[in-house]
């Protein structure tokens, strides 16, 4: 079984960035907050799952990449209507004292949530965790190439959204 | 708008950070499922009647119900008469007085010896004897 100390120093290391990507995918802070539990019962009760493992925060992302699908999944089949909650996203992005740049986040926000989900996770770990196209492809058990069209398609599809708000700031 | 700013505009945008009090929600709840890894024990084994009953002991009591209901709706429709015959293995005397009555008067129908005789055994008889027994009953 997990020391304390081992799981304790996985969360101050990676929890910050799981609940973020969590959070853009779900777009729901209370399932977040569930799927973070589950990883971490997973990682309390099954102490040999991170031996070998060469970037933790990879095979982390691996792990709560796949338990996010296999809950929206069963959402899906559960609100034949989910999408139309989409419009009510638990806020990814920290308050901003502009209100120029409030809004753009709240902008951004929306916009994330009109991408696939397989582009938004693509787009969300590229830019806000910096991972490269070859962490990310395998991360999500992708070709890096195909990581790196779902950025490029889904970076258009935000800028094309955005051009309106972000040609005003500037 | 440059592509490079444009993605370099979304980098900037801070995320929110993770509740502070997550912290120890989640970890205690990792350390408790640690703890006791089994929330439901379960210390004696199943019983093999209740394994194979268990995947629908609906359809399992249906059909008890259905053999149930075959079973006395086959008790009352059995025949009355058939079961008092059957539950009476020796016959009333009044039957065998009735019965040796009917057999002296067929006997002096028929012109054979007395009832009182011996009856011959009812063993397979020749052809002949039974030609000739019945046209003597015929021309009597």
């Amino acid at each position: 079984m997990s020391s304390p100390d081992f799981l304790t120093r996985l969360y101050d290391d990676h929890a910050q960035a799981l609940f973020a990507f969590l959070v853009n995918l779900t777009r729901n802070e209370m399932e977040a907050k569930d799927l973070l539990q589950d990883l971490f019962v997973k990682l309390a009760t099954k102490p040999g799952l991170l031996d070998g493992v060469r970037d933790e925060r990879s095979f982390l992302i691996r792990l709560v990449h796949n338990l996010a699908i296999d809950l929206m999944r069963r959402r899906r089949t559960r609100e034949k209507n989910y999408e139309s909650l989409a419009g009510e996203a638990a806020p990814l992005f920290a308050p901003a004292a502009d209100p120029d740049e409030q809004e753009f986040r709240a902008a951004l926000t929306a916009a994330l949530g009109e991408l696939p989900v397989e582009q938004r996770a693509i787009v969300h770990l590229k830019l806000w965790d910096g991972l490269t196209f070859e962490a990310i492809a395998e991360a999500l058990d992708l070709s890096p190439n195909t990581a790196a069209s779902r950025y490029r398609y889904g970076l258009d599809k935000l800028r094309e959204r955005l051009r309106p708000l972000y040609d005003e700031i500037a | 708008m440059n592509t490079d700013e444009f993605e370099k505009r979304l980098q900037r945008q801070s995320l929110r950070p993770i509740p502070r009090e997550w912290r120890g929600e989640i970890l205690g709840g990792a350390r408790r499922a640690n703890a006791h890894p089994f929330s439901t024990p379960n210390p004696q084994p199943t019983p093999w009647w209740r394994e194979l009953l268990w995947p629908c002991p609906e359809a399992w009591a249906g059909l008890a119900a259905a053999w149930g209901m075959i079973f006395l709706l086959n008790l009352a429709s059995r025949d009355p008469v058939k079961v008092a015959k059957t539950s009476k293995d020796v016959p009333a005397p009044e039957l065998l007085m009735a019965l040796g009555e009917h057999r002296r008067l067929l006997a002096e129908l028929i012109g054979t010896p007395s009832v009182d005789e011996p009856v011959k055994p009812s063993g397979p008889r020749p052809r002949s004897e039974i030609w000739h027994a019945t046209l003597s009953v015929r021309f009597a």
